[in-house]
């Protein structure tokens, strides 16, 4: 029998869990979880982590990258776990992908920018220009532009549209170059969380909006190529039965999202004119009415 | 009478099944939790419950002798209503102790349906007041969870006086606005506070400004979050709370982990049961306070429990907002909805009737002059203006009558027990005055009405119809028109009509209000300690918030002290008559506007729909009529909901 803690930021990232604890009881592994969530406050997270510390758990699956950092700055040994932490390098969390040389391991969340890139070719086939608005002060969102920036793509021309502070974007329609033919959203919790302020603009200005979080979606995003929570859990599962197993977590590589999922809204697309090629829609996961 | 532990119910929030068992193994003698359907809290996918887990939390809680509330708090439109009355007959089969509704059809649902589970009064039906009580009483409502504006004074009063169960918010989120009273976020996103879509346009910042220069006011509050209301926290209060015969301690929070919701309900669970075992020794446990701050989201208030707090029940600084749902978006103009052409519908036509609604009696005039047949009068009036005396009335209807006008007396939209007490003594003049009818702002105020007068009543928008049961309900009442929700958009309008065996009346020019406070705002921010020395200023000069995008959103304060914080532009709906042709009764807001101003927009109104329906199939729309109005308008103009489909 196992004791396996759970450090979560916020609820949103549930699926995750419901995905770890589902593959591990599907391996037969009996476990007793101590699961503990921080409900927003960042500050919370490194008491929550000593206070699994002190049941003595086994290993700490940790979800979101605070989580993951304060489970790893424990004094203990513990093992650590984490998804969907975009950038494990940058947050400190890993010294390389391929071989972490610490205590944590695990699955990062974000989608590919090449995967995404095609998508948005079969998407919106005729696209030439496309604004990318992201606000500089979040981490996640800057490596995700980054790597955006580093793709070789002639079709499509990205124009970078930062916002120093969310407010900002009660003037997108003054900010947003006139020309765009849709607005992507990378990763970023300010631009997500915001997203009623952004997808009412665009709306006026007919300017599909093809976004990264997935709950955009349902709320009025053309489409995304989203990571599936309940996969990364499961994929999780798997290196966290290595580790219970014997493994050193700084040996087992850190993966990155292996089959995103294709969300579209037809109610959107209906809003703007815009049909969805039949092999998009049969591959689609969710496809809102 | 004397108190044991059934005596007070802690009643916790619930939004998945982890936090069912946590608050039930916290202590809680009660939950409350939705339904996929339904239900206020509707952005998480993962929260809420599905018909088959409803079913089973329901025998979990009473294996465990708890408590099951259902939430079924929505405002729903007429094409919601066949899935509402399938919903209904589950609950009924599934039995749990009650469901909590907003949307007056259920109240009439429940009646036809004859359903067995007892019903309460969600807080969305904003009652304040015993009469609206004795109302709801008639309908079978077994509680009341009464509007947070109401002190615990005057809860007490209300429970003594009508014998019905009180459930009071104590702990967790609050709204600035009066409850089911904010349209801000339905008309502006069209996600509606009133169908759980609330975006919060509460929690964005604002400068406070002179209406008149635009100029920022001398601002003493340490930040811009001139609405962000801090949350409730009673626990300090707890003898206070069990003494007013509060029945049901209500926690709110149900998209809250259940380690949030297991430690505030042990807290409170233990602070109750000593209280209770020994009154007269109690003191509240200081290291439990302590937690509750340590793990608080935003600082806490005792909010209107106490009394009006003014600006100590907001955090102006806002570094405490724990997620923001949106920025401030220029409101949609007239040119927004310009790509979509909306239908003609070719049902029958009636002679259009127009009301108008003045501030004064010059604008009475100016209305009548221009060809409207009803005007309203009364209600609220904003400083520095001057409510409607008795003898102004008197004048009113004399006037409209020389134009063959009607004039109907409009009530408050929120009347608490003073109120209600001057509205009686009001009522009593009526024979003096001898209008043509009342416009009422709410259950208690209609209650009230039909006690003591027999004049033609009316129905404001504040009711919130939006299906045509619910106006069923009002006619079943003897209510003789009601007013279209402000929040329903074109289609939904356009069912509602077809459906309603009720006279509606629909405004379609204005200044409207996005939401009531119970505080003057400008007072709040300008003097910080509410209530302190009278500043004259507060009542001669004009405030206004002005938003991210540069919009300015008028504050105006009544008679009574409250906020009606208006759109940033006023409804204009001028060049879509022709599609809304199959509506008998417009309305034009009118009381923020010069007296030129009502002549004139009363006049193009009165000239188009008389055209509308002299020319029906050959009307086209002279663009002019609409340019003059908007030369001549304090505002922009905007289409509000019109730009929306559907409101979600």
């Amino acid at each position: 029998m196992y004791t396996i803690g759970i450090l979560q930021l916020t609820q949103n990232l549930d699926d995750a869990v419901h995905g770890f604890k589902a593959e591990l009881t599907e391996h037969g592994i009996h476990a007793e979880f101590h699961y503990l969530n921080a409900d927003g406050n960042i500050d919370q997270l490194a008491k929550l982590a000593n206070q699994l510390a002190e049941k003595e758990v086994d290993l700490i699956f940790a979800c979101s990258t605070p989580a993951a950092a304060a489970a790893v700055k424990l004094t203990q040994d513990i093992p650590v776990v984490f998804t969907p932490v975009f950038d494990p390098i940058g947050a400190n969390l890993v010294l390389s992908m391929t071989e972490p040389g610490g205590k944590a391991t695990g699955v990062a969340g974000m989608v590919k920018a090449e995967d995404k890139l095609n998508f948005i070719n079969r998407l919106l086939p005729a696209i030439k220009k496309i604004g990318m608005l992201y606000h500089t002060e979040d981490s996640n969102a800057i490596v995700e532009v980054a790597n955006f920036r580093k793709l070789n793509n002639p079709k499509v021309q990205f124009i970078e549209i930062p916002i120093k502070e969310a407010e900002n974007l009660s003037n997108l329609p003054d900010i947003l170059p006139h020309d765009l033919d849709a607005l992507f959203l990378p990763i970023g919790k300010i631009i997500e969380d915001n997203f009623a302020t952004i997808v009412y603009y665009t709306d006026t200005l007919e300017i599909p909006v093809i976004a990264s979080h997935a709950p955009n979606i349902s709320d009025g995003a053309l489409a995304g190529l989203v990571a599936n929570h309940y996969q990364l859990g499961k994929d999780c599962a798997v290196k966290a039965m290595q580790i219970l197993k014997g493994a050193s977590p700084s040996q087992i590589p850190v993966d990155t999202v292996k089959t995103p999922e294709i969300w579209l809204n037809q109610f959107t697309a209906d809003n703007l004119g815009i049909s969805f090629a039949e092999d998009l829609k049969e591959e689609a996961t969710e496809v809102f009415e | 009478m004397l108190l044991t532990r059934d005596s007070v119910e802690l009643l916790a929030p619930v939004g998945t099944w982890d936090v069912l068992e946590a608050a039930i193994e916290a202590g809680a003698n009660a939950v409350y939790l939705g339904g996929k359907r339904f239900n206020m809290r509707m952005f998480k996918t993962t929260a809420n419950f599905d018909d088959a887990t409803l079913g089973k939390a329901i025998e979990y809680a009473h294996r465990h002798n708890v408590a099951l509330h259902v939430t079924v708090n929505n405002l729903i439109s007429d094409r919601e209503l066949d899935n509402m009355r399938s919903y209904l007959k589950l609950l009924d089969e599934l039995k749990p102790d009650a469901l909590i509704v907003q949307d007056l059809s259920i109240l009439q649902l429940a009646r036809e349906m004859n359903l067995s589970v007892p019903l309460h009064a969600s807080i969305m039906m904003n009652t304040h007041n015993e009469h609206a009580v004795r109302a709801l009483q008639g309908y079978g409502i077994s509680r009341v969870v009464v509007n947070r504006e109401m002190s615990l004074s005057q809860l007490s009063l209300l429970k003594e006086r009508t014998g019905i169960e009180v459930e009071y918010f104590i702990h967790g989120d609050m709204c600035i606005s009066h409850s089911g009273q904010c349209v801000q976020s339905g008309v502006v996103f069209g996600q509606s506070s009133n169908r759980g879509r609330c975006l919060k346009p509460c929690r964005w910042p604002y400068q406070l400004v002179d209406a008149a220069t635009g100029l920022p006011i001398d601002d003493q509050a340490p930040g811009p979050y001139k609405l962000a209301m801090k949350d409730m926290c009673l626990y300090m209060k707890l003898p206070e709370l069990i003494q007013a015969g509060v029945s049901s301690f209500k926690i709110e929070g149900r998209m809250r982990t259940a380690d949030f919701v297991s430690g505030i309900v042990k807290t409170y669970r233990k602070a109750i049961d000593r209280y209770i075992a020994d009154p007269m020794g109690y003191t509240p446990d200081l290291q439990d306070w302590e937690n509750l701050q340590n793990t608080r989201s935003r600082d806490f208030s005792t909010c209107y429990a106490l009394g009006n707090p003014g600006a100590a029940a907001i955090g102006y600084s806002g570094k405490r907002e724990p997620r923001f749902f949106s920025q401030a978006v220029r409101e949609a103009d007239m040119a927004t909805l310009a790509k979509r052409s909306l239908p003609n519908p070719t049902n029958k036509l009636f002679a259009p009737a127009l009301s108008v609604r003045v501030a004064d009696l010059a604008s009475l005039i100016a209305a009548c002059q221009n060809g409207a047949n009803t005007i309203y009068i009364g209600g609220e009036v904003a400083k520095p203006g001057i409510p409607w005396t008795l003898q102004t009335m008197v004048q009113a209807v004399e006037e409209a009558g020389k134009y063959g006008a009607k004039v109907i007396i409009t009530t408050p939209r929120i009347t608490m027990e003073r109120e209600c007490g001057e509205l009686e003594q009001f009522f009593s003049s009526l024979a003096k005055i001898n209008p043509h009818g009342l416009m009422v702002g709410n259950l208690g105020a209609l209650t009230l009405a039909q006690q003591h007068t027999a004049l033609p009543l009316q129905a404001e928008f504040s009711f919130n119809v939006f299906n045509h049961v619910a106006a069923q309900l009002l006619k079943n009442k003897n209510v003789k028109k009601a007013t279209i929700s402000l929040e329903a958009t074109y289609e939904q309008i356009m069912q509602l009509v077809e459906n309603s065996p009720l006279p509606l009346e629909f405004i379609v020019h204005g200044s409207l209000p996005a939401m009531i406070t119970d505080h003057s705002i400008p007072e709040a921010v300008l003097t910080n300690q509410y209530q302190s020395d009278y500043d004259p200023a507060l009542d001669t000069t004009r405030y206004a918030l002005l938003d991210t995008a540069g919009q300015q959103h008028p504050i105006m304060v009544d008679q009574y002290g409250r906020s009606n914080l208006l759109f940033a532009k006023d409804l204009c709906l001028l060049p879509h008559l022709h599609s809304l042709r199959t509506v008998q009764n417009y309305r034009i807001e009118g009381q923020y506007y010069t007296p030129e101003l009502v002549g004139l927009i009363t006049k193009i109104y009165r000239e188009e729909l008389d055209k509308i329906a002299a020319e029906q199939s050959t009307y086209h729309f002279d663009e002019s009529q609409l340019e003059k109005i908007a030369a001549a308008s304090p505002r922009e103009l905007g289409i509000g909901t019109f730009r929306y489909r559907l409101s979600k």
